[in-house]
């Protein structure tokens, strides 16, 4: 009964679970490379940026919407971040510019889309192209590069020998995974995706409290641009381009539905980790990159059919 | 747990055939198997004599099996003829319509049935009542029969009730057997002509209508006395909760003043469309009003939006719970605290401790069917969705409740347990609106009765002074009487 | 019930599992990490590469990101090469100063990188105390000059010029616009009327250059820093019946343009060879696998196609 019950609420995270160690295990005995701790360092290395950002597309998709603008609030939030390092702002202050900037535009894209009734996708679309514009504009279309040590220790720095970036993404996972299970910010974000017309009629402000969610979504974008930025040690203007497709993949992967109301932040993780597994693995195996594309698309559609047939099993 | 247990059901050609039971009782799931939706595990089914295979709703639909939901299944865009027609469109030729043909079969249809539509009008433009000639239209075209109609008058005027009911004898003497599942028990002796009733997925009786009566069938159907149907209980009334001047928000609502006071039951009575769930809308801030003013506890409020309607402790129990009261795929938990999260969190922190002890606390006293607090709300049935709304209004601790249609669709064991917590509730010093189209829920269950027509308030009744007769008379607005 | 994403990852694996079959202890496994697969010059030093390796024994894993431009994943590849710990890392940058944090982590692996095409700044390198083994390419700078002088030399000294550049900030085309200047802004005749990017790819070439088109009636040459942009103002020119009224000179000589310089549409391009590329590269990872020492800088010839 209680395997059951344990089945019944978290299957289609366990099923995730399953593929994602089914696939270490292929790889494990495909090549001598992969299973080993450094690679594995390596890997959620690669994973968090991508990771960080599905976390705010998870609470996005829970409500029933979608971020298309990702991609473009990192570059925005590095390129500010950047140039605030460049102008001698301490780094503390010019990180919080650059996570300002970005929670900005994400609230302004929560604006549109709950006061100005806009469909998300539209709204964020818009807000893709304003936000890689003002970068453009910004920056001349040149990346801005070259940091002090201080700030590379988001890329480089290591403690209890796991690095930064791979804390920060574990603490980003916690931190969402109590606000979208212990709080009324999580609680209402699946409540809109459920049903936004029985929230707002249950009292809920649903307005401020989707502004939020796109403000989180343009918050933790803001947080991948910092590891970006630092891990490349330059801001460019290109950065995070159709990064918004990988966050997508990366939810869908691990269960979260698009039509709202439904999903877990431990799926994103592992949809992102499957993700990035993929692309280690077939880079260790030397298998070129159109087949990566192939194999990753697949899996998508394959993770997407099984929860559907999962889900008519269970009515 | 068993769905369906061992049941029997045996249908005429030609007749009507009863299918009573309480929520949960198994009604669906025999539906169900018998459009081929759902698979039974053991047993078999039977036409004309002959065991027949019935796994997929294409196979039901060849044997001449067709099902009315409760939902309707029409597309509002579309003509009546192309929802008679959907997925069989006669053709010219290979993907070319002959939309002709079409409209002339489907008008053929609905005249024989002497429904007088249109087959050219869009379904949205038509009343429930004539999107359910057009389902049964739909249902004859695919030579149907079998017809099984689930809850078919619950959206339905008096008037469009007899019509559906005149229809319904011609088609018996077409030879179409009709399983007819319903819980008004009026209607099933006009109707019917055998009852089979269910109970916990069981079988219980078949009996011809004739030969059993109301307290019997209502017996049967609960297995205990419900005596009367209408538990009402009158309390001293107390001070005034809530007041309403001249509030108008044209064109649905003009001029309306009432008051309603702790302790009283207040029915609102009208037709479909007179304004009261618009009415409802504006005391809950769910729309505003152009003018007019809204009093609570004596004094005057502003209400900008729902949540500050629940801040001043009224609740609005809507008429459709499953789009506008329930998140369906969230938990029972999580419904019953979805508007009282505040009380239990701090710094938006929810204490899920207190949630879960007062989400217990509302399924014990409103004995909720629920296997644990985690089941998703889609899963229960009509009447335990419903006292899952009425549970999360309680929890808001509301104290104007303004119920829209509280037990449409609800059996009738759920809905004499509805009655009942709103005797208590008006006894625990709550003041209570309740809109409904049934006149008897409105006569046996208010203090004082409101009739709306067309946007206004049409009269105003005290208990012992209403009838039926005088409330449809103003309803339908062949009187006017300055209301008191 | 997840047989089907079993199944499908084995059958994957397997695929590639049969590539990597051949691969024994003794062969030197060399990695080319590219821009992008999409771009007939980058098609070209694969093949050069690969005839190389074949010829010289060794064995060649060719990977490059989805996306043109993507350093970050180009970044990715290098650390999972050095997990499968190859013995040389041949790499042309997608953002010169953004690879570098790559390169450092090579150098900790111990594994040589040879930068190719697309040079690194050797400031950034120089104060991240990177090291590179060798720059593998052609002078762009070079290249533009002698874009330049071609171009005048066509106009007799006279006339108008529109630059379609490529992606802002980007070391080949900032080089190849460099150069292309020197020569230009000394001649006195000549007008630069328009200089805009179409971020080296074709269709961005053909609308930005068909806006040009639009503003400037008189139009007497365009210099495009990739042969990509140069074809998709060919196509411009052709939509709006100007052919023969404008001399278009692009850069890197791809098979397209030979094409379209033997049939008139265009002018000249300036061949890069990128198949020598490929191939010295191999050639010299080889050396630094034996031990050997290469130059530091290894220029690749350039040639005036027209």
């Amino acid at each position: 009964m209680r395997m059951h019950s344990l089945w019944q609420q978290h299957g289609r995270q366990l099923g995730t679970l399953i593929g994602l160690l089914g696939l270490s295990a292929v790889l494990w005995i495909l090549t001598p490379h992969f299973m080993t701790i450094s690679n594995w360092l390596n890997i959620t290395q690669q994973t968090a940026i991508n990771a960080i950002i599905a976390v705010g597309m998870t609470f996005v998709i829970i409500s029933a919407g979608i971020d298309l603008s990702v991609g473009s609030i990192l570059a925005l939030s590095g390129v500010v971040m950047a140039g605030a390092l460049k102008a001698d702002v301490p780094l503390s202050l010019a990180l919080l510019f650059g996570l300002a900037a970005g929670f900005f535009c994400g609230c302004m894209n929560g604006v549109l889309i709950s006061r100005g009734k806009l469909p998300p996708f539209i709204a964020t679309l818009g807000m893709m192209s304003v936000a890689r514009g003002v970068v453009l504009i910004i920056t001349d279309g040149r990346p801005i590069s070259g940091f002090a040590p201080s700030f590379r220790v988001f890329a480089n720095a290591e403690f209890l020998a796991i690095p930064i970036p791979v804390w920060i993404m574990a603490l980003v996972y916690l931190i969402a995974h109590l606000v979208l299970t212990r709080t009324k910010l999580g609680r209402y974000t699946y409540a809109m995706g459920g049903n936004e017309e029985a929230t707002v009629l249950s009292g809920v402000h649903v307005r401020f409290h989707k502004t939020m969610i796109y403000g989180i979504s343009g918050l933790l974008s803001g947080l991948a641009a910092v590891l970006l930025t630092a891990r490349l040690n330059s801001a460019q203007p290109i950065a995070g381009m159709m990064y918004e497709l990988d966050a997508i993949a990366a939810t869908v992967i691990g269960g979260t539905s698009l039509l709202g109301g439904e999903g877990r932040i431990a799926g994103t993780l592992i949809g992102a980790l499957i993700m990035g597994v993929l692309r280690n693995g077939l880079n260790l195996l030397g298998v070129s990159s159109f087949v990566q594309q192939t194999v990753i698309g697949a899996v998508i559609i394959v993770a997407v059919l099984l929860d559907m047939a999962m889900k008519k099993r269970r009515i | 747990m068993l769905a369906l247990d061992d049941v029997q059901f045996e249908l005429q050609a030609g007749e009507v055939h009863v299918l009573l039971g309480e929520n949960g009782a198994g009604k669906s799931t025999l539906v169900k198997i018998l459009s081929g939706a759902h698979a039974r595990s053991a047993g078999e089914i039977l036409l004309e004599g002959v065991t027949v295979d019935l796994n997929t709703p294409r196979q039901a639909q060849a044997l001449g099996i067709s099902i009315i939901y409760q939902e309707l299944n029409l597309i509002p865009q579309l003509s009546a003829a192309a929802n008679i027609f959907l997925g069989r469109e006669p053709q010219k030729m290979a993907g070319i319509l002959h939309h002709y043909k079409m409209i002339q079969d489907a008008q053929a249809i609905l005249d024989q049935l002497r429904t007088g539509v249109d087959a050219q009008s869009r379904v949205q433009d038509l009343s429930v009542g004539q999107q359910q000639m057009v389902e049964v239209a739909k249902a004859l075209s695919l030579h149907a029969r079998i017809l099984i109609m689930d809850e078919p008058t619950s959206a339905l005027t008096e008037q469009e009730i007899k019509e559906l009911f005149t229809l319904i004898r011609r088609l018996k003497t077409q030879g179409v057997a009709i399983i007819y599942i319903s819980h008004r028990l009026e209607e099933l002796y006009e109707i019917g002509d055998r009852v089979t009733i269910l109970r916990d997925g069981k079988y219980i009786a078949t009996h011809r209508l004739t030969e059993i009566d109301k307290s019997k069938l209502i017996r049967l159907m609960v297995d205990r006395d419900l005596g009367d149907h209408f538990p009402k209980v009158r309390v001293q009334t107390g001070e005034e909760a809530l007041r309403v001047e001249r509030v108008s928000r044209r064109p649905v609502l003009e001029d309306i003043s009432f008051s309603l006071h702790r302790g009283e039951v207040v029915g609102l009575a009208g037709l479909l469309g007179s304004g009261r769930t618009e009415l409802a809308r504006v005391l809950f801030g769910a729309d505003r009003a152009d003018e007019g003013s809204i009093y609570i506890h004596g004094e005057k409020v502003k209400l900008k939006n729902p949540a500050d309607a629940i801040h001043k402790q009224v609740a609005y129990l809507s008429e459709d719970r499953k789009s506008q009261g329930l998140v369906l795929n969230l938990p029972v938990l999580d419904n019953i605290c979805l508007s009282s999260l505040d009380r239990f969190s701090r710094l938006g922190w929810v204490s899920l401790k207190q949630e879960a002890e007062a989400a217990t606390d509302y399924i014990d006293k409103l004995r909720i069917r629920t296997p644990h607090l985690r089941q998703q709300v889609r899963y229960l049935s009509g009447g335990n969705q419903q006292k899952v709304v009425i549970s999360k209004w309680l929890c808001s601790q509301a104290r104007i409740l303004i119920f829209d249609e509280p037990t449409r669709g609800i059996d009738v064991g759920a809905k004499v347990e509805i009655y009942q917590l709103i005797n208590q509730l008006a006894a625990d010093g709550a003041a209570i609106l309740m809109i409904s189209s049934d006149l008897q829920e409105i006569l046996g269950m208010s203090d004082r009765i409101l009739v709306m027509c067309r946007g206004r308030i049409a009269a105003a009744f005290s208990a012992a002074e209403a009838t039926q007769e005088n409330i449809l008379q103003f309803a339908l607005g062949e009187n006017q009487r300055a209301h008191a | 019930m997840k047989r089907t994403v079993f199944v499908l990852l084995i059958v994957s694996a397997l695929f590639s599992c049969q590539r990597q079959g051949s691969e024994s202890a003794s062969v030197p496994v060399i990695a080319l990490v590219m821009k992008t697969l999409n771009n007939p010059f980058f098609i070209e030093m694969q093949e050069g590469a690969q005839a190389a390796a074949t010829a010289l024994q060794a064995k060649l894993l060719v990977q490059a990101p989805e996306r043109e431009l993507d350093v970050e994943k180009q970044m990715q590849i290098i650390e999972n090469l050095i997990q499968r710990k190859v013995a040389a890392i041949c790499v042309t940058p997608s953002g010169s100063k953004e690879i570098i944090p790559a390169i450092i982590k090579a150098n900790q692996a111990g594994i040589p990188i040879l930068v190719v095409d697309t040079r690194v700044d050797s400031a950034a390198l120089a104060e991240a105390g990177a090291q590179i083994a060798t720059f593998i390419g052609s002078d762009n700078f070079d290249g533009g000059r002698m874009a330049g002088r071609m171009i005048i030399e066509k106009l007799g000294g006279k006339g108008n010029i529109a630059i379609l550049e490529g992606v802002p900030g980007h070391e080949t085309g900032d080089s190849r616009l460099r150069g292309f200047h020197h020569e230009v802004d000394k001649a006195a005749g000549i007008s630069i009327v328009a200089s805009q990017t179409a971020n080296f790819e074709r269709d961005q070439g053909y609308s930005v250059f068909q806006n040009i088109l639009e503003s400037q009636q008189k139009l007497d040459a365009v210099f495009a820093c990739n042969d990509m942009m140069a074809l998709g103002a060919v196509e411009a020119i052709a939509a709006a019946n100007r052919g023969g009224q404008i001399v278009v000179v692009g850069f890197d000589a791809i098979t397209d343009a030979r094409e379209a310089i033997k049939n008139g549409a265009m002018t000249a391009s300036i061949a890069q060879n990128p198949r020598d590329m490929g191939k010295i590269a191999i050639e010299n990872a080889l050396h630094l696998i034996k031990g050997e020492s290469i130059p530091e800088y290894i220029p690749v010839k350039i040639d005036l196609i027209q």
